[in-house]
């Protein structure tokens, strides 16, 4: 089998990765499988098309427009088909989403502990932390103090919701509008948004 | 028991590097994109919703690719090799394998090209082969706009209510679930019914694959863990397919 080869530990580890992926996809191309732009496509494609800056002008629509959070509440995928976004919103890893909001009184966490699940659509590819196994460990059992350390301290009488994405709903935070905004546009309150407070593990700073 | 499966709520595991990047190496990006092509070009794909026209695309890909594959493949690693290897380097491992197994490439031919790279000193900017056509990278962006919807449409009600006091099934998990560790045994409240019916890339041994009603399921942390090891104000909401879920006497 060849696994026992693949998962080899090397020295050299980073070095002989980066060879070996470029000889995979090498082969890739040479074999008919896959063309020489299809990697780039894709990866331009999440640069441009499918990220974050989506899940910040929903988040931002949802800050100013009341009616369209109650939407986006209820059926967050028909209420974001609502807004001039690029094509894709229901698209890959975000065919159904749902959208949790944070209040006063409650503050919602996403997790995945069997993988990595996110909604890329809205945010993109999961950052490092997201798929860290020690970040999915203790955040599930731990989460007032996993969030301590990432720099957001809740109050012990605020309620934490976690929600582990196991089966096919993908899952981001309605982050509370910070005070001192009253005066922004929607595109400026976008610009405040980051992957982190839309999945729950940062607060938006003014 | 597969490790894999049992992570959440580990004890003594120590701070969580908070790192922001997707990816933390040049080498890391082209994998993801050689798997999201792999999930693009999967001949599943013609009977999917939306079905693609996956005949006509000028790919020598014949196979089935999922995340289910992805992770089947992680879920079978020793468990002590898949915390030591980074994210990307499972998939690296993974991905190669499959088109090893499958016959795409030989192991030889790997190590071959690999070697090539090496001796080019600068690896991720060594030359790449020109061709392929750009119907492939077509489909392959059709597929991140359309998706792969598992949602579906069945007769029959869903078995359990907003409400229902449900326990949560410890069947074996053969290669693949769906079903974290620390929920088996345990007892939590439906919080939500999700309308509709949702299917599974391909039939897991533990139920997954026909279309079936998806909860979501609220326990109190203590109920998982025990009082002194929980955070009093936090409830864990879990997404569960309903195989997953039995009644709570």
């Amino acid at each position: 089998m060849s696994d026992k080869k693949t998962f080899k530990y090397t020295a050299d580890r980073e070095i002989y990765s980066a060879a070996k992926v470029r000889a995979l996809e090498a082969l890739l191309i040479e074999k008919g499988i896959i063309s020489d732009k299809t990697v780039d496509k894709v990866l331009s494609f999440f640069e441009t098309e499918m990220g974050p800056f989506n899940g910040a002008k929903i988040v931002a629509r949802a800050w100013i427009d009341a009616d369209f959070k109650k939407r986006l509440l209820k059926d967050a995928t028909a209420a974001i088909a609502e807004l001039k976004l690029p094509a894709g919103m229901a698209g890959a890893e975000g065919e159904h989403i749902k959208v949790a909001e944070n209040t006063p009184k409650v503050h919602n966490v996403i997790i995945c502990t069997l993988c990595s699940c996110y909604p890329w659509p809205t945010l993109g590819l999961p950052p490092y932390w997201f798929k860290d196994p020690t970040f999915r460990a203790r955040m599930a059992r731990e989460p007032r103090a996993v969030l301590k350390e990432f720099g957001v301290n809740i109050p012990a009488d605020v309620e934490i919701k976690l929600w582990d994405s196991s089966a096919q709903i993908r899952w981001m935070v309605l982050p509370e509008r910070p005070a001192g905004t009253e005066g922004m546009s929607e595109k400026q309150l976008a610009a405040l948004l980051t992957p982190e407070a839309m999945m729950g593990v940062a607060k938006v700073a003014a | 028991m597969k490790l894999q499966h049992y992570i959440g709520g580990i004890e003594n595991l120590g701070p969580v590097e908070f790192q922001k990047r997707v990816f933390v190496t040049p080498w890391e990006e082209r994998i993801f994109g050689i798997h999201v092509a792999m999930m693009g070009l999967s001949n599943h794909l013609s009977e999917s919703l939306p079905k693609y026209r996956i005949d006509k695309v000028p790919t020598t890909f014949k196979s089935f690719w999922t995340w289910g594959h992805l992770r089947t493949g992680a879920e079978g690693m020793n468990p002590f090799d898949y915390f030591k290897f980074r994210y990307y380097e499972k998939w690296l491992g993974g991905i190669s394998g499959f088109f090893v197994d499958e016959g795409y490439i030989t192991q030889e031919e790997l190590d071959a090209k690999t070697a090539e790279y090496l001796t080019d000193g600068n690896v991720d900017d060594g030359p790449l082969p020109k061709g392929g056509s750009s119907k492939i990278d077509k489909q392959v962006i059709q597929y991140l706009i359309e998706g792969d919807s598992p949602k579906r449409e069945i007769d029959g009600k869903p078995k359990f209510s907003v409400g229902d006091k449900v326990i949560i099934n410890d069947i074996p998990p053969d290669k693949h679930t769906r079903l974290p560790g620390h929920l088996r045994g345990k007892t939590g409240v439906v919080s939500e019914v999700y309308p509709g019916a949702y299917t599974y890339f391909f039939p897991t041994e533990d139920g997954l694959g026909t279309p079936m009603t998806c909860y979501a399921v609220a326990f109190k942390p203590a109920d998982i863990w025990g009082e002194a090891l929980s955070d009093p104000k936090s409830t864990f909401y879990a997404d569960l397919f309903e195989t997953y879920i039995a009644p709570a006497s």
